[in-house]
């Protein structure tokens, strides 16, 4: 008997990925015949049922968007969970190292989300036009993210009944500290020159984002995707459990910290989420996105504020840095 | 549209239609209640027992032949001493003493009362103690279970232990242990090392197993190590493991449950789908006059979705506040014997509140994403209804 299978958690994931697997099947099924059919200029039933036909659709992906919004943060709760079954495991980090499926999972899952949002964007600016201008592009686009959603579901499944509980996993001690001196970071960086380019490029995405400049703001957003990951793995993150030696994404999930870290990963996330998106509806659709671009900002600096301040904080309370 | 207005319009319709929502808010109600009702059972004793465990020794020693524990000799203590970072080293006696008429049994530990012990939970039992009158005559210590069932039996201040040479000893029921431990001292006798020994007929140089702290966790394989080397028939038992079996069993009857309880799901997804779709089906009209005063498919999802809400959040509050009040004020009548299984004495135990944010969210979710797959589609199919064709 497999225990992982046995755990709550995982029981209640499965299922919500199944129950949302299945609508999301009877959308791609509605999204088929809207292809094959669609033609606005036609003044037959079929058209008008066609019409209805895309609301379901659109229904079912707001639908499941927002759930996968909630499932995502709550993935990475399940398999914090499991850390405490699978020996060796001390949080998220070492469980989704368990088998070849994790990584690849986690990734996809936060690429689909991000997709879905641009989706739901681009239904907006659809809806608003008489006639329905973008639907080819977005049920295509749409008929993309679910050959995306089917291998998630398909790494969802292989991932939870691969997980093995006899074999010891890694802690992230070693996955991610610098046991014998080799170097993490990528590109030759070390903290200092990390921690530059990491306030740097928060300027750079603030002011493409502010001066409108739609496809130099997409690429800041990236790179600093990257290196906000990197400097709060190697550098804040040590703030956050004052140890200089503990380098973990995935241990600052769990309550000795008060579940900080699905405050900053989530601050993050969606902070890039919404500026790229608000940089590629400006520039491929021409739709001024004012409030998408002031709420990414906020979040993005929110995100650097709270980091910010545990370095400032710990400072404050011992007078020395780590 | 005005937002105030249409929330306005959604509460007047919810109270207007009570008696439509009444029905799908009983069901869930059941089904919410029962679910977490077993979930909260489960996490509370969880939480319980890694409590309990956390003041108990971090390894117990004993000697084993063909696979099977045997008696330890008490030499071995002297050995365990001598390696570093080992603390608080006491020798246990430790077994099942059979109740031969009803076939039901105590757990019998005899601790050297004098030494250190490795428990936290038997030290300040024993620093509580007024060790000159317990030690004066022959007395033991007892768990609630036990006190009631010897009481039952008429042994109110005595009871006679059968010893294995036929002889029979008589110990002083000198108090009961705390009722806080009950999940695991329930049927759980403490009395002086010399004693237990004699009620079950060790040698004099014999205990059952030998219990130790290592302070530092770090150190924990270590000392495995070292022990494999001093010893060849050797068992070592430690606390981590004992957590993690805890942990499986409880995750096993937690998970059984959960895997039962999807059957119970999709019925219930069955269910909802028709009841939604004969419901919206008599509101066609409705529908129909609010499409016709220009309202778009848009803002009639929207409005069921919202009703649809309201029901999950109502139903859901409600099945979670009366599941918290059968557990953990009543105690679970019925449920809690599922958990704590009555083969032995019966236990009685009053669950501690525990009470998980990732739990709720999990019975959340495991509610909340069927019943909305489920009304998905019934709303979907009345919203797009043309306002013509729903007046006919």
């Amino acid at each position: 008997m497999n225990e992982i299978l046995l755990s709550n958690e995982v029981i209640v994931y499965l299922l919500s990925e199944t129950v949302l697997y299945f609508l999301l099947f009877i959308a791609f099924l509605a999204t088929i015949g809207l292809l094959k059919r669609w033609n606005f200029d036609a003044f037959t039933t079929e058209q008008f049922a066609l019409e209805n036909r895309s609301y379901l659709v659109m229904t079912i992906i707001f639908f499941v968007m927002m759930l996968k919004v909630v499932l995502l943060p709550y993935f990475v709760y399940t398999i914090d969970n499991l850390s405490d079954l699978i020996p060796g495991a001390m949080c998220g980090a070492g469980v989704v190292k368990a088998n070849e499926y994790g990584n690849p999972l986690l990734a996809l899952k936060i690429i689909i989300l991000f997709l879905s949002a641009l989706w739901l964007s681009m239904n907006s600016i659809d809806l608003k036009e008489k006639n329905y201008p973008y639907l080819k592009l977005k049920s295509w686009f749409f008929v993309l993210i679910f050959f995306l959603l089917s291998t998630e579901y398909l790494l969802d499944i292989l991932y939870f009944t691969h997980i093995e509980t006899t074999n010891p996993v890694s802690c992230c001690s070693v996955i991610f500290g610098q046991t014998g001196g080799a170097n993490g970071l990528p590109f030759g960086l070390d903290i200092p020159k990390l921690l530059i380019l990491f306030y740097l490029l928060f300027a750079l995405v603030v002011l493409t984002t502010v001066s409108e400049l739609a496809v130099m703001s997409i690429i800041a957003s990236l790179l600093f995707g990257v290196i906000a990951y990197y400097a709060v793995v190697y550098f804040f993150g040590t703030y956050i459990y004052e140890l200089p030696t503990h380098l973990c994404p995935f241990c600052m999930l769990q309550d000795h910290y008060f579940y900080v870290g699905y405050l900053l990963w989530g601050l993050l996330l969606l902070g890039l989420f919404l500026s790229i998106d608000a940089a590629i509806m400006q520039s491929f659709f021409k739709q001024p996105a004012k409030s998408l671009k002031r709420i990414s900002l906020l979040l993005l600096s929110l995100f650097v504020l709270l980091c910010s301040a545990y370095v400032a904080v710990y400072y404050l309370k011992n007078g020395v840095l780590l | 549209m005005n937002n105030n207005a249409f929330l306005h319009f959604l509460t007047l319709l919810l109270f207007k239609q009570k008696g439509k929502h009444i029905g799908a808010v009983l069901i869930s109600v059941i089904i919410i209640f029962l679910l977490s009702s077993v979930l909260f059972i489960s996490s509370s004793l969880q939480s319980m027992l890694l409590g309990t465990l956390e003041s108990q020794s971090d390894f117990t020693v004993s000697r084993v032949q063909a696979g099977k524990a045997i008696n330890t000799p008490s030499a071995w203590m002297d050995k365990v001493l001598e390696i570093n970072g080992i603390s608080q080293v006491a020798p246990r006696i430790y077994g099942r003493y059979f109740f031969a008429p009803r076939e039901e049994s105590f757990l019998l530990v005899g601790v050297d009362l004098f030494d250190e012990q490795s428990s936290k939970e038997l030290r300040s039992l024993v620093k509580g103690l007024d060790l000159k009158s317990f030690l004066s005559t022959d007395s033991m210590l007892v768990g609630e279970g036990v006190k009631t069932f010897l009481s039952e039996h008429y042994y109110k201040e005595y009871f006679s232990f059968k010893t294995p040479q036929g002889s029979f000893k008589k110990v002083k029921i000198h108090q009961a242990l705390p009722s806080g431990t009950n999940l695991i001292a329930n049927d759980m006798i403490i009395m002086p090392i010399e004693l237990a020994r004699e009620i079950f007929g060790l040698g004099e140089d014999e205990v059952t197993d030998i219990t130790f702290n290592v302070p530092n966790d770090a150190e924990w394989d270590n000392i495995i190590g070292k022990l494999h080397l001093l010893f060849y028939d050797v068992r070592v038992v430690e606390k981590r493991e004992i957590v993690k079996a805890y942990e499986n069993l409880y995750n096993y009857k937690g998970g059984l449950f959960l895997i039962l309880y999807l059957v119970a799901m999709v019925t219930f997804m069955l269910i909802l789908y028709q009841r939604y779709s004969m419901v919206y089906s008599t509101e066609r009209k409705e529908i129909g006059i609010l499409r016709a005063v220009g309202w778009s498919i848009k803002d009639i999802l929207k409005l069921k979705f919202y009703e649809t809400a309201v029901v999950v959040l109502v139903s859901f509050v409600l099945g979670v506040i009366l599941a918290y009040l059968y557990v953990f004020i009543w105690d679970a009548p019925l449920l809690s014997q599922i958990f704590l299984g009555g083969a032995n004495l019966p236990n009685h135990v009053s669950f501690v509140p525990v009470l998980e944010f990732g739990l709720l969210g999990s019975i959340f979710l495991f509610y909340a994403i069927p019943f909305l797959a489920a009304v998905l589609i019934p709303a979907w199919k009345i919203a797009v209804t043309p306002p013509k064709e729903a007046m006919l």
